[in-house]
């Protein structure tokens, strides 16, 4: 997406309002809204610094048998590991943009203002890479682009920047690996999606169990685009993805899909703003979140729908399975509807096993323990239609069931 | 032995009385049917049977095959031969045709000591029962029950029923929400099932459905007690005039 020059503030500038801005701020607790059931208190004792250790990590938790296939870019803390660009089929280059202020600053212009996630990285980040996907003259789709996010140092935090940039027309295939064992971990990840282009996406969090997660995916849509993201979120003691979506051009369709793993006492924050702007687009997002022993769910969503975004198709469903008496589940969602002729529906809830499923299942001979196990694995494989790119779909069905198999 | 036995058999819901003292006892390769008037108990009765969670048996014994079922869950009940057709059958989101009927077929043949089947051998033999009953490809693919009409559920539970074999099958308002020709589909499904020894409590509010499945015994159930027995005659009688008359003479 072009941006106007005049809209852009520089590099050193946005540093600055970053700072100004959490100077002001601070950590956010549960008195500040949009943090309401996700503090981040524990926070303000933390001395993070950008991870600089890059030892190999010892334990990935993540089953890479199904590891999808494509070319590899290894974020570890502040290093950097790029595929050679000369490896690279035509239609796909990967840069260090990290001293490129421009490009950077650029790729700022659409992140929310005064607000933390874009402010973190920007005051933090210490290497930034663009990913940017071009349409070819071939037929068959282009390789996957994987972003494998490691860092080990327990004591450091990591803010990796990665613009995606997909070209007017093109398809392109990413995945995101976080598998981190930092203290605290920052991704801020940008997509553009120019006109006519396709996004096939994926996001699997499976960081180290001490890990505070804070994500944030800002997915941009040109006219006629296409998304279709799916995220699991299964690692970390607590973690929060965000994903701002903005639709830019008519005609765009977004198929977002999330699925939340807790256990123990682990965090689970999924926060999604979808904004349409622009008239004549479609959203429609799932969320689905398991929650054993005392793990705790969070699913915040907001759809805004502009005066001047009629025809709008937004749909938003969430469903929270709770499998113990100590978890907690928690929903928000918001619909701002300024436009009259749309469409938007939304739903949210929160529920035990069904017993009328179960004794079902019973009725049938199927033991307690293996009805309850087939319901929990369906409620979740259900999603998984959701993606579409088949090498994608079998890579996250089989970090599903690690995860079913490992709570048994 | 009897294949069931029910004796004097008290059931609550919480703190509400539904069954007050049924005795009814089933042989094998009998066809019984329980007909009763809205609220009469017919669907506690069901589930009472079944094991379901929430009804509470007070006074009195189910006996299968001489043992008493009081004690055991409904997945144990199920394991010893019984089998509930569903009134309404549940939607399973998520989980696959063939993966369920191997998990249910499985589970009752290890009980029964025997290795679990063939995974190709059990594909095969699904889908011939299942041409049988107007059941296609397609559906068994699907989620189970997912999508399906009213027709199609019930389809799908009497291939369920074929596939498990069991010895008791209590078949809970079978008919309702059938069209004439699923209701031809389904009874001549049932009546494969007849004989041998297979015992069945069919539970209908309607004669209609026994004039397909025509039953060896009836027996007319209102508040909570079976007021009156006989043979198929009887159910023409209800539907002739109905259920006042026998209430009001009980």
């Amino acid at each position: 997406m072009p941006h106007k020059l005049s809209e852009i503030i520089s590099w050193p500038e946005q540093r600055e309002k970053a700072k100004t801005y959490f100077d002001s701020y601070g950590w956010p607790d549960n008195r500040n809204e949009a943090w309401k059931y996700t503090s981040l208190a524990h926070l303000k004792e933390g001395k993070f610094t950008a991870s600089s250790d890059n030892a190999p990590i010892d334990s990935a938790p993540i089953d890479s048998t199904a590891q999808p296939e494509g070319f590899y870019v290894e974020i570890s803390g502040s290093a950097v590991q790029l595929p050679p660009q000369d490896a690279l089929p035509n239609g796909i280059s990967i840069t260090d943009i990290t001293a490129d202020d421009n490009a950077r600053a650029a790729a700022f212009t659409h992140l929310a203002d005064n607000h933390l996630l874009p402010a973190l990285s920007a005051m933090h980040q210490t290497s930034a890479i663009a990913i940017d996907i071009e349409k070819t003259d071939s037929a068959a789709p282009l390789p996957a682009v994987i972003l494998n996010l490691t860092g080990s140092n327990k004591e450091g935090a990591c803010y990796p920047f990665v613009i995606v940039r997909v070209h007017k027309g093109a398809e392109a295939r990413i995945a995101e690996i976080h598998s981190s064992h930092a203290g605290l971990s920052c991704p801020l990840m940008v997509y553009e999606v120019a006109d006519d282009a396709k996004l096939q996406h994926i996001r699997l969090q499976a960081e180290a169990s001490h890990t505070t997660h804070l994500g944030l995916n800002q997915m941009q849509m040109g006219k006629n685009s296409q998304i279709n993201s799916f995220a699991i979120s299964m690692g970390g003691a607590l973690s929060r993805l965000e994903t701002h979506s903005l639709f830019l051009g008519s005609d765009a369709e977004l198929a977002q899909s999330a699925i939340y793993l807790g256990r123990d006492r682990q965090h689970h924050d999924i926060t999604s703003f979808v904004a349409h702007e622009i008239r004549d687009c479609a959203s429609r997002q799932l969320i689905r979140g398991v929650l054993d022993d005392k793990a705790r769910g969070v699913f915040q969503g907001k759809v805004r729908v502009a005066p001047d975004a009629q025809k709008t198709d937004g749909q938003q469903m969430s469903r929270a399975l709770l499998l113990s008496r100590d978890a907690e589940a928690d929903a928000k969602p918001e619909l701002e509807i300024f436009a009259d002729d749309v469409v938007c529906s939304h739903g949210a809830t929160v529920g035990e096993l069904d017993e009328n499923l179960m004794f079902y299942l019973k009725s049938r001979g199927i033991a307690e323990e293996d009805a309850r196990n087939m319901l929990i694995d369906a409620f979740l494989v259900d999603t998984l239609d959701e993606i579409e790119d088949p090498d994608f779909a079998a890579f996250m069905t089989s970090q599903i069931n690690r995860w079913s198999l490992a709570r048994r | 032995m009897n294949l069931l036995e029910i004796k004097n058999l008290h059931a609550s819901i919480g703190d509400t009385k539904i069954l007050h003292g049924i005795n009814l006892t089933i042989n094998r390769g009998e066809v019984h049917a329980i007909m009763g008037p809205n609220g009469s108990g017919k669907s506690t009765l069901s589930y009472v049977l079944s094991g379901r969670d929430g009804y509470e048996v007070t006074d009195g014994e189910i006996l299968l095959d001489g043992e008493s079922v009081l004690e055991m869950e409904a997945d144990e009940r199920a394991r010893a031969g019984m089998f509930l057709a569903f009134q309404y059958p549940v939607e399973l989101p998520g989980v696959t045709g063939m993966s369920f009927l191997r998990a249910a077929v499985n589970a009752r043949r290890r009980e029964a000591g025997q290795d679990e089947v063939d995974q190709l051998e059990f594909v095969k033999l699904v889908r011939a029962a299942a041409a049988d009953l107007g059941v296609d490809n397609e559906m068994l693919k699907r989620a189970v029950n997912v999508g399906f009409s009213g027709g199609e559920k019930k389809r799908y539970e009497i291939l369920q029923m074929s596939l498990l074999k069991p010895s008791l099958a209590v078949l809970d308002e079978t008919d309702s929400g059938l069209d004439v020709d699923a209701l031809k589909i389904v009874s001549d499904g049932v009546n494969a099932q007849r004989g041998g020894d297979c015992g069945m409590l069919v539970i209908t509010h309607y004669q209609r459905l026994l004039s397909h499945i025509v039953p060896d015994f009836v027996h007319i159930l209102a508040g909570g007690r079976i007021i009156k027995s006989g043979d198929k005659s009887l159910a023409l009688e209800v539907e002739e005039n109905g259920y006042a008359g026998l209430v009001d003479a009980a």
